[in-house]
């Protein structure tokens, strides 16, 4: 802000605007309106679309007396956004998402988040994913929160544009063009050749799945940086797909690589299970244009979240409740019938609800089979307390290279000096 | 109930004692301390949301605060402060602040100057002209960058766009993000045009209060438009001109809205690729919010103040030998 004058002016014009949608005037319904019990008012915090529209209509049928707001966001602010509040003491959501790539600094918080293991949530631990179970542990062992989703990683690939370069549009014939990575390399370099038009968004699109299919990330559980474990073989191959001319070289998420989705730019993006419902949003009008293949390389997992409850909040008992309703195998199974979440309860991996289940918009893509096969088989990855920090230090690196302001050889020299003055911050 | 009543002058004699005491008392509250009451929400709320907040960081600053890491508390004296010196993520967001402050600054107030100069005539449609220059300032400054943002678009950006018709960055459009120059005259670009008429109006406001006959004596004495110009109405006008420049600066230090918009990720507060653009608000917000470690955070935001102590009092003084007589 700037002059003193106009800043007051603005500063008054803000706080009323923020003041309209920071939910504040959803604070005041808290009468009763005739319903049975003490009224509460649930307010759930989380990203993008999560499938929780049918769930909120259920549970307030259900319940009367609970009436449940849910506010949506960008990712990283409504997770910053939870911090603040956090050292704030007051104005947290009752109930918010964590994403996995920030379960770690909340883990440490514990203090801030209510146990579930005291609201009895410690019977469900046996029907999750082991590794999903503990991500969301604290170091004294305090449950934070529940599991929503899993990602699995999948390959999606644009039929219409396979068939245009004389490539299979075929789901099994697809995905045994490229076993490994470097065969989907050559094939990007063929699709290139032949149309002119580039083959994967970004490099650091290449970066992040290879890097989730490693025993091991950037930290191991000691919490010591490993560049040269799973983070070199994912950054040379991401060198090698930028040097091969197969990249679009778009900022992955950002307005233009949303761009890169209609003006065709890109024919492949690498697929966790919310994905999905990122390629539906971003461009609803390709539907029965996207297909989903194998990934090279095997199967690992990128991102999904967890439901955890503030201790800050009024109702948190109300809060819980509706947590614990909502990661039952009913409601599971409904988010991934709306959005594409896959559930981190290994035992939906067999229901047929979830294996028979065709995505319309994927070409009718047996997405449940595909992602439930990757998700049962994969080997979890520990992400360390600095991992989110630490991939944003490495994608930059990538970024430069794909700028054309670093040498691709020079490159890992630079990622790993980068990666290392992230993980010496704030060592005391 | 005036207050601009004197006090009988002490020579005369003093008025007769009066009988009701709290008349008087009554009447010397009200002309003593009502004022104050009057004046006070200001103040009140300067020390709740300014003063409160700047001490308190003082606090922060000279403590271990790290949210990742709650085991990590007690006084760090100036250990936060020793590790800014050396650092250089810091000495880099103080160069691209300071870049991308004279590239702003310069060209924008002296911009304001001629444009204000021009308004000043005779003009059709002055009004028109007046706030169509304020418009800019108008427009909310995180929609204007968004738009600039695509403006400034290495594909199908219209600044190549331009590039292109004059030959340059056909075969590889040119990535404004990627190089420090480029970046830097982008959000300068972005500064300039939302401050331009802002300014202009400040600068026409000052010279409609010049009297005429000056202008006119000197036109009789030979000087030129250009020559008026820097001899009479930029030292007519100067206490605007420091007014002006102050402002600038430290609206230009404290540069957070334009790189931040202006990354292709902004979440990332990182102000490009090798932090190219990440000016000193950006790696304050990074340092506290991405890094969480707001004890650190704090301590640049305290260097971040003397420096536009020192800054905003260096460009004083040397605006004010300007325009002053030669």
């Amino acid at each position: 802000m700037r002059r003193t004058l106009s800043a007051v002016a603005a500063g008054l014009a803000a706080t009323l605007v923020i003041a309209g949608c920071s939910g504040r005037d959803l604070e005041s319904s808290n009468e009763t309106e005739g319903g049975s019990g003490e009224q509460v008012t649930l307010k759930v915090a989380f990203w993008g679309d999560m499938g929780l529209d049918k769930l909120k209509a259920d549970y307030e049928k259900a319940h009367p007396n609970v009436k449940i707001v849910l506010n949506t966001g960008e990712f990283n602010a409504q997770h910053e956004d939870l911090q603040k509040k956090l050292v704030a003491g007051t104005g947290a959501p009752d109930i918010s998402a964590v994403d996995e790539g920030f379960i770690v600094q909340f883990r440490n918080q514990s203090d801030k988040f209510v146990n579930l293991l005291d609201k009895g949530a410690g019977e469900f631990e046996s029907k999750y994913l082991d590794w999903k179970w503990k991500a969301s542990m604290s170091a004294d062992g305090k449950q934070i929160g529940l599991g929503t989703d899993v990602g699995g990683l999948a390959m999606c690939y644009r039929s219409d544009l396979f068939k245009a370069a004389g490539l299979p549009t075929d789901r099994e014939q697809v995905s045994k063009l490229w076993t490994n990575w470097d065969q989907f390399i050559e094939v990007g370099k063929q699709y290139v050749a032949k149309t002119g038009k580039k083959f994967v968004d970004s490099g650091t699109n290449m970066f992040n799945p290879v890097l989730a299919q490693q025993p091991v990330g950037f930290y191991d559980d000691q919490e010591q940086l490993q560049m040269n474990g799973g983070p070199k073989v994912a950054f040379d191959v991401s060198m090698k797909a930028i040097d091969a001319g197969i990249s679009a070289n778009l900022a992955s998420f950002q307005p233009n690589w949303n761009q890169g989705f209609k003006k065709d730019q890109f024919a492949v993006l690498a697929c966790p299970a919310w994905m999905l419902g990122h390629i539906q949003e971003t461009a609803p009008d390709q539907k029965g244009k996207w297909d989903i293949a194998a990934i090279p390389g095997g199967g690992g997992n990128w991102g999904g979240s967890w439901w955890t409850v503030p201790s800050q909040g009024k109702n948190i008992d109300a809060a819980t409740d509706f947590v614990k309703w909502m990661v039952q195998p009913e409601q599971q199974i409904e988010v991934f019938k709306t959005v594409g979440n896959l559930p981190s309860q290994p035992d939906l991996y067999k229901d047929p609800a979830v294996l028979d289940y065709k995505k319309e918009f994927m070409s009718n893509a047996p997405t449940g089979q595909i992602f439930a096969a990757t998700a049962a088989n994969l080997k979890p990855q520990y992400l360390g307390k600095k991992n989110g920090p630490t991939r944003v230090a490495v994608e930059n690196v990538i970024t430069r290279v794909q700028q054309g302001g670093l040498k691709s050889d020079a490159a890992w020299a630079e990622a790993v000096k980068q990666a290392e003055k992230v993980a010496k911050t704030g060592k005391a | 109930m005036s207050l601009t009543e004197l006090r009988p002058a002490s020579h005369r004699p003093a008025p007769p004692p009066k009988k009701v005491k709290t008349r008087s008392w009554l009447y010397r509250f009200d002309n003593k301390t009502i004022p104050y009451v009057f004046i006070s929400p200001f103040f009140i709320l300067f020390g709740i949301f300014g003063v409160f907040p700047l001490v308190f960081n003082g606090i922060v600053a000279v403590r271990n605060w790290r949210l990742d890491d709650p085991t990590l508390t007690g006084w760090a004296g100036f250990a936060n402060f020793e590790r800014l010196l050396s650092d250089e993520d810091f000495w880099n967001a103080l160069g691209n602040t300071f870049g991308i402050f004279i590239l702003s600054t310069v060209p924008q107030l002296l911009l304001a100057l001629i444009i204000a100069n021009l308004l000043n005539r005779k003009l059709r449609g002055n009004t028109f002209w007046r706030i169509g220059i304020l418009l800019p300032y108008l427009t909310p400054v995180v929609a204007s960058t968004l738009v600039f943002a695509i403006f400034f678009a290495r594909d199908n950006g219209m600044a190549n766009w331009f590039l292109s018709l004059v030959g340059f960055g056909e075969e590889t459009p040119l990535d404004w993000r990627a190089q420090k120059w480029s970046a830097w005259i982008a959000i300068a670009t972005m500064v300039n045009w939302k401050w331009i008429g802002y300014n202009a109006l400040l600068y026409l406001s000052a010279m409609q209060a010049i009297p005429k006959d000056v202008y006119e004596a000197a036109a009789v004495d030979g000087a030129g438009a250009w020559r008026q110009l820097w001899r009479i109405t930029v030292p007519m006008i100067q206490p605007v001109v420091v007014f002006t420049v102050i402002l600038s600066t430290i609206g230009g230090l404290q540069l957070f809205n334009e790189p931040m918009m202006f990354d292709e990720n902004p979440q990332s507060a990182s102000g490009g690729s090798a932090h190219q653009f990440q000016t000193i608000a950006q790696l304050i917000y990074k340092v506290g919010w991405k890094d969480l470690d707001l004890g650190y955070a704090a301590a640049m935001s305290w260097a971040l103040f003397l420096i536009i102590l020192i800054v905003a009092g260096v460009n004083t003084l040397l605006t004010r030998r300007i325009g002053g007589d030669r």
